[in-house]
């Protein structure tokens, strides 16, 4: 992916960049911080507990949609051949699999990664 | 995971490092492909270092590299960034809870991620209230430091990595689905979220393969919405 602002990279990141960093930092932490403190207030107001029933249905809603997409589109490897398709597969059933025995998160990913990477490994073999 | 009540005979902010300990597998081979893709990218190691520390969001990191080394305006990255990030505004408010009176919080939240957010959901309320801060301290700092330390790890050793091991690289970004399978499996608990959240992993899925990922996200979220108001409102 050396392509052009990325072979400028190679002197180091601009002041523009640094900039579009920053502000992404900035609004990432904000979206985090700002709606618990928003909340907190509100509740204060209302002197009230009850906050799932305060939140709005349809954010509530959104966020579980947006992991799934996120899912969807991280599914499509960087190169698409026959073998990617397979280790995709296999790499999600063993996923699956592994998060229904363990209920955890970190054995499901291992485990997937390294099916996904024996697949890939053996498809070498035979291309 | 084991996560039982306990009692607070320990260090709160050791119990939570401790039970933040099974994220790691997810977050260090996820953060290890971005700082290897990062220096592929153009990037020093110490700028995809950067990129984890102050930003500390996967999805959106990835996005981050990828649309600057593409060229894309600058704003436009920082608002496909923040757009990615748009579902953290859902976690915050559905802590509150939980929260005591600290004024330590609202800093906290720069470690809330997808992960913390499901530990601490669970975990939170099982707590002494005198605990929780410590609790969250402990474990979203592990969290973040183990990004980071996994992100220096494949910049500093992705081209050697990538040179040894030609497939390192063609596998290890693998752990970013298997990662957001596992946040999403839990969540197909009636019908009606199935049918929502498969049309919006194939809606995501189709507009991934035809080359348009920054749209995916968005479309796919809003057609997995309009499915789970659509079905809801015929019941």
């Amino acid at each position: 992916m050396d392509t052009g602002l990325a072979s400028e990279l190679g002197t180091g990141m601009g002041v523009d960049l640094w900039a579009a960093l920053i502000a992404a930092a900035i609004g990432t932490y904000l979206m985090r911080a700002l709606p618990l403190v928003w909340m907190r207030r509100h509740l204060l107001r209302r002197s009230t507990k009850n906050t799932l029933e305060a939140m709005p249905t349809w954010l509530s809603v959104l966020g579980p949609l947006m992991i799934a997409a996120m899912f969807g589109v991280s599914l499509v490897p960087s190169k698409l051949s026959l073998a990617s398709g397979l280790a995709t597969v296999f790499g999600v059933l063993v996923t699956m699999v592994v998060w229904e025995k363990t209920r955890s998160l970190g054995w499901p990913v291992l485990a997937g990664v390294a099916v996904y990477g024996v697949v890939i490994f053996l498809a070498s073999f035979l291309v | 995971m084991n996560l039982q009540a306990e009692t607070s005979n320990n260090r709160p902010w050791l119990m939570g490092v401790r039970e933040s300990i099974p994220l790691l597998g997810g977050y260090i081979p996820v953060a290890i492909s971005f700082g290897l893709i990062a220096v592929q990218s153009g990037f020093s190691s110490w700028e995809a270092v950067a990129i984890s520390v102050l930003i500390y969001a996967g999805a959106s990191q990835f996005l981050f590299v990828a649309m600057v080394a593409s060229g894309a305006p600058l704003w436009f990255v920082v608002v496909m960034t923040l757009l990615i990030n748009a579902r953290h505004v859902i976690y915050g408010p559905n802590l509150v809870p939980w929260l005591t009176g600290s004024r330590w919080w609202p800093w906290l939240m720069h470690g809330l991620t997808d992960q913390i957010f499901a530990l601490a959901h669970t975990r939170l309320p099982q707590l002494a209230p005198d605990e929780r801060v410590g609790w969250f301290f402990g474990s979203s700092l592990l969290a973040w430091f183990s990004w980071i330390g996994g992100t220096a790890l494949g910049a500093v050793a992705g081209k050697e990595l990538t040179q040894q091991w030609p497939l390192f690289a063609e596998v290890m970004p693998f752990a970013l689905p298997a990662l957001f399978l596992v946040l999403l499996a839990p969540r197909f608990t009636s019908r009606l979220w199935s049918l929502a959240l498969g049309s919006t992993v194939v809606v995501a899925l189709v507009f991934s393969l035809n080359g348009m990922t920054n749209a995916a996200i968005p479309v796919a979220a809003i057609a997995g919405a309009v499915v789970f108001f659509g079905l809801g409102a015929l019941k």
